[in-house]
């Protein structure tokens, strides 16, 4: 008996330990990696990592970009700096699925293995990637290059942090609109709306008939809260957002109130498909409901026009697209956009020359064919000249938009900070479950505000 | 003497060289890790700066008034119960029968085994596809019974138990092998002695087998439990913890709080509070599984 124990105990004792071995391990090695950067950062940041690169003559590119045809767009800059570059440096890409992507990144930096250019979504998250010490300032690179006059000035404006240049922006413009299926609204007579209420008869003519209204996969969170912003906007327009975010107004503002209680009111109505927070937009199960034309359209961000076009050029033919109708009676303005001037943003962790070398290999993905390349594939790059390259019409349509939009608000979930945003996730994936109330949800995404910036 | 000693001193030196790399190895990837949670508990910090702001056992008290973390520790608890009422006696009657039946039931050993041989990562893969609302393996078998879509995953009150039935479907195997093991220990010598005094089969196992398998059916127990308590992988593939937070644990909350909201500070008292917990209660029920032993 005694030697039973034992063994039970010793099993107990081992299982136990790895648990917090396998998590602290990270956090363990942190503190020895963070301390190595330390030095680096707080000097004037040429000195250090200048050293690092002296030694390596790769540059290291960690992206997202494992699908077509964000996968040809990204290696195009790329390939073309390895051939044609002489400074002697090669870039090496290391592409990872979108939602892994992010927290990759973060356990690398915590462990002070952060890539030597990476991207990112802007906002929030990049914020605390600067703040760290994980992203080099590049205005004088900027100044001098050909590309400053290139791109749009909103898309150079979402790199910035406290004045200063530290992201290049790259292939598209993202911003939240609704696909939809043309032959199914042909075919039940109905017509693009201008207000919600027309939305909602529409919504009510494809449920009659036996089809979900919207896809919506909302086990990746995010997708949800496209609807959540789209409504808050449309109520009353992007002033309680900023307010709530700065400190000065508050979540629990009456527009977010209607955002939440129109949702819920959808979700009772059918107007989402079954287990909508079971299906996951990583396995693509939104779309695949376009696709099988079970559901006649998907509010999601635009470089779905790109999706749609490599996984089906016949499926494409029958889309079309609106931005989200005005709320009935609201005096906000409904040409404001949610969404992303020039997404994917690069962000530099090195200095010197092999900053510069990063840098000239950013300036390929703005080149006059890199452009082309980013046009045929469906996306909007963020280049001035961007009205006369387009010609595909759902990416003109989604472009008018952009260009006629009185202002443009970030994906809340990349606008707030991290901690916030994933309340904020949590608690609009609640709202489609209905397993809390608006005043619920909103009330607990104040809190984690509150808390937010009471820390600050 | 003197050569006694001498042997014992070579044995002692010949063991600190076998064993130093394993406590080598223990200290610089459990033993300092351990340490460092503890210590990186009492800071504020995002993970990724260089400065660190110490503030004492602010985390901690948060940790105690933290009702999403007491929310995450119910769903353990609920996940551990269930585990054993379910994974033990499961486990059991399979090796039972495997062991009643002998070699003519090879395959099933074979077949029965199989669940635990995938990584739990392609398990949770698996089953997201075959437990899908829309076209998923129950949905469709309902449909042809003239059934509505089923929402196994996305419907928080039936998130968790579903993903306890996918738990139990790859660990039974394992309790499977494991009374298995136990049944060969008991002597065949008992089997037969039973059989020439009358015992009928039923009898065997009841009064005889029973009592031997219970050492061994503590044990497993205890594994289940602590296997339960830090359960991490198969729940962070198929729910990540949702929808909302229904099927959050403790080990998803302490990945959300550490590498998704950017609060390394407070993940690593998740952490450490998740290790005191599953200590406690490891030695708790150890007690109290051994006490009617002592006497």
């Amino acid at each position: 008996m005694k030697s039973q124990r034992l063994i039970a105990m010793a099993i107990t004792a081992v299982t136990a330990l790895s648990m917090t071995a396998g998590c602290a391990g990270g956090a363990g090695s942190t503190s020895g990696g963070g301390t190595d950067t330390n030095t680096a950062d707080t000097n004037a940041a040429t000195e250090a990592p200048a050293v690092e690169s002296s030694e390596s003559k790769e540059i290291i590119f960690w992206n997202i970009a494992v699908e077509s045809p964000d996968k040809e767009i990204i290696s195009y800059a790329v390939d073309q700096f390895n051939a044609n570059t002489t400074s002697g440096y090669t870039v090496t890409q290391i592409p990872t699925q979108n939602d892994t992507y992010k927290e990759k990144l973060v356990i690398a930096m915590s462990s002070g293995e952060c890539p030597d250019i990476y991207t990112s979504w802007s906002g929030g998250p990049m914020n605390e990637y600067i703040e760290a010490g994980f992203a080099q300032p590049i205005d004088d690179l900027v100044n001098a290059s050909d590309i400053k006059d290139k791109l749009m000035e909103a898309a150079w404006a979402q790199g910035q942090y406290k004045g200063k240049q530290y992201s290049v922006p790259t292939y598209n413009i993202s911003i939240s609109g609704v696909f939809y299926n043309k032959e199914m609204f042909d075919k039940y007579g109905l017509k693009v709306p201008n207000s919600v209420s027309e939305l909602e008869a529409i919504c009510d003519t494809l449920v009659e008939n036996g089809i979900t209204p919207f896809a919506l996969a909302n086990a990746s969170k995010w997708t949800g809260s496209m609807y959540f912003m789209s409504l808050a906007t449309r109520f009353d327009g992007l002033e309680p957002f900023n307010a709530a975010a700065d400190g000065s107004g508050s979540f629990e503002d009456e527009s977010y109130v209607y955002a939440g209680e129109k949702i819920q009111e959808w979700v009772g109505k059918k107007y989402f498909p079954d287990g909508v927070n079971s299906l996951s937009e990583d396995d693509g199960q939104a779309k695949q409901l376009m696709y099988q034309e079970k559901a006649a359209m998907l509010l999601c961000g635009s470089w779905y026009t790109g999706t749609f076009q490599t996984d089906s050029p016949e499926f494409y033919e029958k889309i079309g697209w609106f931005s989200f109708p005005a709320v009935d009676g609201s005096s906000s303005d409904p040409s404001i956009q949610i969404g992303t001037i020039g997404d994917q943003f690069l962000q530099f962790n090195i200095t010197g020359d092999k900053l510069a070398a990063a840098f000239e290999m950013a300036t390929y993905y703005s080149s006059d064919d890199a452009i082309k390349l980013m046009v045929d594939s469906g996306k909007i790059p963020p280049v001035k000249n961007i009205a006369d390259l387009v010609t595909d019409p759902v990416t003109k349509d989604i472009l008018d938009a952009c260009l006629n939009a009185s202002s443009t608000q970030l994906w809340y979930d990349q606008y707030l900070p991290p901690a916030v945003a994933e309340v904020h996730k949590d608690t609009s994936q609640e709202l489609f479950g209905l397993t809390m109330t608006p005043q619920e949800a909103n009330a607990k995404l104040q809190e984690a505000m509150q808390s937010y910036l009471a820390d600050k | 003497m003197s050569l006694y000693d001498k042997r014992r001193a070579e044995t002692r030196r010949a063991a600190s060289i076998f064993l130093a790399p394993v406590i080598i190895l223990m200290l610089i990837y459990i033993a300092y890790p351990i340490y460092d949670s503890f210590n990186i508990s009492f800071f504020r910090w995002n993970g990724i700066t260089a400065g660190r702001a110490f503030i004492g056992i602010q985390n901690w008290l948060d940790l105690m008034r933290d009702s999403s973390f007491w929310a995450s520790f119910k769903n353990n608890v609920v996940i551990m119960i269930l585990s054993i009422v379910i994974q033990i006696p499961i486990g059991l009657a399979l090796a039972t029968f495997l062991d009643f039946g002998g070699k003519k039931l090879n395959v099933f050993k074979v077949i029965w085994f199989v669940p635990l041989l995938m990584s739990s990562v392609a398990v949770g893969f698996l089953f997201r596809y075959a437990l899908a609302t829309n076209g998923g393996l129950i949905s469709t078998i309902f449909g042809w019974f003239g059934g509505g879509n089923i929402d196994l995953l996305g419907d928080p009150n039936r998130a968790l138990l579903t993903v306890i039935m996918v738990i139990c479907w790859q660990f039974i195997p394992f309790y499977m092998v494991y009374f298995m093991a136990a049944y060969t220990n008991i002597s065949f010598d008992i089997y037969e002695a039973s059989i020439i005094d009358g015992a009928t089969r039923g009898q065997y196992f009841l009064n005889i087998a029973l009592p031997l398998l219970t050492p061994a059916m503590k044990s497993a127990a205890i594994l289940s439990m602590v296997g339960s308590l830090k359960y991490f992988d198969l729940i962070y593939v198929m729910t990540g913890g949702g929808p909302g937070t229904s099927t959050e644990l403790m080990a998803t909350y302490m990945y959300k709080q550490s590498f998704k909201n950017f609060n390394m500070g407070y993940g690593s008292t998740v952490a450490c509070g998740m290790f005191i917990l599953i200590s406690l209660m490891a030695l708790i029920t150890m007690r109290l599984l051994n006490s009617g032993k002592e006497d």
